[in-house]
């Protein structure tokens, strides 16, 4: 139930968790890789991948690697970008402490009675969440780095 | 056993077959796509676990099978704005047509989808105790 209310919460605030995440992404001056991407293409999957989230938060449903789709087309995505691996892996730590912290945030407050239990419920999805992404992204980009980081990866 | 020559082979496979079908959504040819996708989605979860067991490598990447906000990743594919128009216009095709979002319907029987309207129960097998 609790989770409910939570998924309903990102819903709600997808956008605003969107725009603060770019904003972490363009002010970190460890991350190179993204000031050659438009405004959209930083932005690419985030909202779709805050959706899955809330989705998998619904469903009480631990992610696995069948049913955190969003996130590995985030992945697939900076490949191709050319984006760095290092740079990929900072965002999505990003992307993760914004979420986190939003839950935090909201479990804190006096009217959405709260407790431990109920935040660590969510907060464990939402970390398996990225764990699979990153899994994902240290696979691909460790098992493709002999090549290009183009079109040819698809060797279609 | 599977080698990896064959797992490459089957990611070869699935990825004709999902530029195919987008293809097909983006020349606005809907009919029996849904299947289809729910087919190509059971094999991109057989490549991913695959994959996740260990055993096999990506060295050729699958393509992701989602199909929401993929604006970037269809221009990448080299959809025009107009063929992506229509592949989002299968989306709403499935939801007039089966009366649930495409992934819902991916994640459903695929006797679901033999109802001519979306209100009508799931086409059945008749067992041997009817």
């Amino acid at each position: 139930m609790a989770n409910e209310k939570l998924s309903r919460l990102i819903e709600k605030k997808r956008e605003d968790l969107t725009q603060n995440w770019m904003r972490m992404v363009r002010s970190d001056s460890r991350i190179d890789s993204d000031d050659l991407l438009t405004r959209s293409e930083l932005r690419d999957h985030v909202p779709a991948i805050l959706e899955e989230i809330c989705d998998l938060l619904l469903a009480d449903e631990t992610p696995t690697p069948t049913n955190t789709l969003e996130g590995r087309v985030k992945v697939f995505l900076r490949i191709q970008q050319g984006y760095r691996g290092l740079d990929l892996a900072r965002e999505v730590c990003l992307l993760r402490t914004s979420v986190l912290d939003f839950l935090a945030e909201q479990c804190s407050t006096p009217d959405f009675n709260a407790d431990l239990k109920t935040y660590h419920s969510s907060a464990r999805i939402i970390d398996r969440y990225f764990d699979e992404v990153l899994c994902n992204a240290i696979s691909v980009y460790s098992e493709t780095a002999d090549r290009p980081p183009s079109n040819d990866l698809l060797d279609s | 056993m599977l080698t990896q020559t064959d797992f490459e082979q089957l990611i070869r496979s699935y990825n004709e077959d999902y530029v195919y079908l987008l293809i097909r959504a983006s020349q606005q040819s809907y009919e029996c796509l849904i299947s289809s996708f729910m087919m190509l989605k059971d094999l991109y979860n057989v490549i991913v676990k695959l994959q996740d067991s260990g055993k096999y490598l990506f060295r050729i990447l699958p393509y992701p099978l989602s199909f929401r906000a993929n604006d970037e990743l269809l221009k990448k594919m080299g959809f025009s704005p107009e063929g992506i128009d229509k592949i989002y216009g299968f989306l709403d095709f499935v939801k007039n047509t089966q009366g649930q979002e495409f992934e819902e319907c991916l994640e459903g029987s695929v006797f679901n989808l033999c109802k001519a309207h979306p209100g009508d129960q799931p086409w059945r097998t008749k067992s041997s105790a009817d």
